[in-house]
């Protein structure tokens, strides 16, 4: 096998990310604004107010978006919320039930009275306008297969004008469908929760009041971690995402100062 | 004539969703739905066609050798999802189940895992600052970098106002111009195919 120069860089990753983990640094993460501002909205809300998940994910951005949506159900249910959850996208529908059965679990929530998964939908611009109009309709059965009309946390769901706000749990572009649709008959209030490189995507809707908060990437996990006072995947991702972060800067600081020194050679030659 | 048919056909659906986009009254959210119903059964045929064309690809690959382990995984995967899920069903504890939360599942993680090493063969290799442009975004890149980290924020608690200002100011104009772009585009485009300008959709004449 050849090694080449981007096989020691490979390996330099894998032993910088490897060790920090291994050594286990805990950084502490200050909170930004945007961190806060979901926070104080959750916080706010009173106590069985009804909320919307919508796992708008694929199973390829789970490492980043499981401690994310972990540190916000645990937060909803703490609170004593009423969590609502559906996916749009058919790999979420799993991992979206999973994750909530999980954080319910850890604070006691019963399925069906405290929360309900109504599973996966396709076609969700259809299943935003439908939704808007009737939940039931949309989804006539739970993701477990009960009739809508059973489930006791169901029972003041009618619209999404009934629910306080949708969570969005995405990796892409869906959240942008809740606010076109959702938002036009219904005032709905959405909340992001998106991975990293998505937070710029979403930054002008942020801005411009069409979304109400947004929490982005690991970074964003440490922080609603370090509030709600619980240590979750975001602050262990965390530190292997900084071990990576200074590795590629001081990969990007070697390459150009071999650049400017390959380059002065050739100018003096 | 069938070009033609299909150019009307495009015509009349696509001046009917324009029209009910704008119009509050239930009839027109109807109209959606039931459109977007049909969407889906049209998108459901077209996932069969893209399923029969891996098959065919890599059976026919196959049979002449190239690359023949990957392509028996791929038709094997092919075959056991759709088994599994035929007789065992979909349910949250069934085999289908169970095979994409511990085979797909990590495995998607994985590969999408393995962007951090060819992020770093990049940063090695191809992000010089060659002129000032490039120069410029390197250092915001590099402020960016370090703020998103635990350790640069904590170290210098500047640097993440100065990275949410550039995310805030330049970065945001820039999306908004580029949302604005894509917008505009959109819009042209999709009046050139409902008015018939723009054919390439249609496939060459024959």
């Amino acid at each position: 096998m050849n090694v080449e120069t981007r096989h020691y860089a490979f390996l330099g990753l894998f032993v910088c990310v490897g060790l920090v983990m291994v050594i286990g640094l805990r950084p502490g993460v200050p909170v930004t604004a945007d961190t806060q501002r979901m926070f104080a909205y959750i916080d706010s809300l009173p106590g069985g107010s009804t909320l919307m998940v919508s796992f708008d994910h694929e199973a390829s951005s789970l490492p980043e978006i499981q401690p994310l949506a972990l540190a916000l159900l645990r937060h909803a249910f703490s609170k004593g919320h009423k969590l609502v959850g559906v996916a749009f996208l058919a790999e979420g529908t799993v991992i979206g039930y999973r994750l909530m059965q999980k954080a319910a679990a850890e604070y006691g929530r019963k399925y069906g009275q405290d929360y309900v998964y109504l599973g996966f939908r396709p076609q969700h611009v259809a299943a935003i306008l439908t939704m808007a109009e009737s939940v039931r309709e949309a989804f006539p059965q739970d993701y477990l297969g009960h009739d809508y009309n059973e489930i006791e946390c169901l029972r003041t769901v009618d619209s999404l004008g009934d629910v306080a706000a949708v969570i969005s749990i995405a990796d892409g572009s869906t959240t942008t469908y809740w606010m076109e649709y959702g938002q036009s008959p219904e005032r709905l209030l959405v909340l992001a929760v998106v991975t990293a490189a998505m937070v710029t995507t979403y930054d002008p809707y942020l801005a411009s009041g069409q979304m109400h908060a947004m929490v982005g990437g690991l970074r964003g996990a440490a922080e609603y971690e370090r509030l709600i006072n619980r240590s979750g995947g975001g602050e262990r991702g965390m530190l292997a995402q900084s071990a990576a972060h200074f590795y590629v800067i001081a990969m990007i600081v070697v390459g150009n100062v071999v650049y400017f020194k390959a380059r002065r050679k050739r100018a003096a030659s | 004539m069938g070009r033609t048919f299909a150019v009307g056909i495009c015509f009349v659906f696509g001046v009917l969703m324009f029209v009910q986009y704008f119009s509050p009254h239930p009839a027109a959210r109807t109209v959606h739905r039931t459109v977007s119903e049909y969407w889906q059964i049209i998108f459901a045929f077209g996932l069969l066609i893209g399923v029969v064309a891996v098959l065919r690809s890599n059976l026919r690959q196959l049979r002449w050798g190239s690359d023949r382990p990957y392509r028996l995984v791929t038709l094997c995967g092919l075959a056991a999802m759709p088994i599994l899920a035929l007789v065992w069903g979909r349910g949250i504890d069934s085999p289908f189940m169970w095979m994409f939360e511990n085979v797909q599942a990590p495995m998607q993680s994985t590969v999408f895992a393995l962007l951090a090493f060819f992020v770093v063969s990049a940063s090695v290799r191809g992000f010089r600052a060659r002129s000032v442009p490039a120069a410029i975004l390197l250092v915001s890149a590099l402020l960016i970098l370090l703020s998103r980290s635990a350790l640069g924020s904590a170290v210098l608690p500047q640097l993440s106002d100065t990275a949410e200002w550039i995310r805030n100011t330049p970065s945001m104009s820039a999306r908004r111009a580029i949302l604005i772009g894509i917008g505009l585009g959109s819009l042209t485009t999709s009046l050139r195919v409902i008015l018939g300008i723009e054919q390439t959709w249609l496939g060459r004449r024959s």
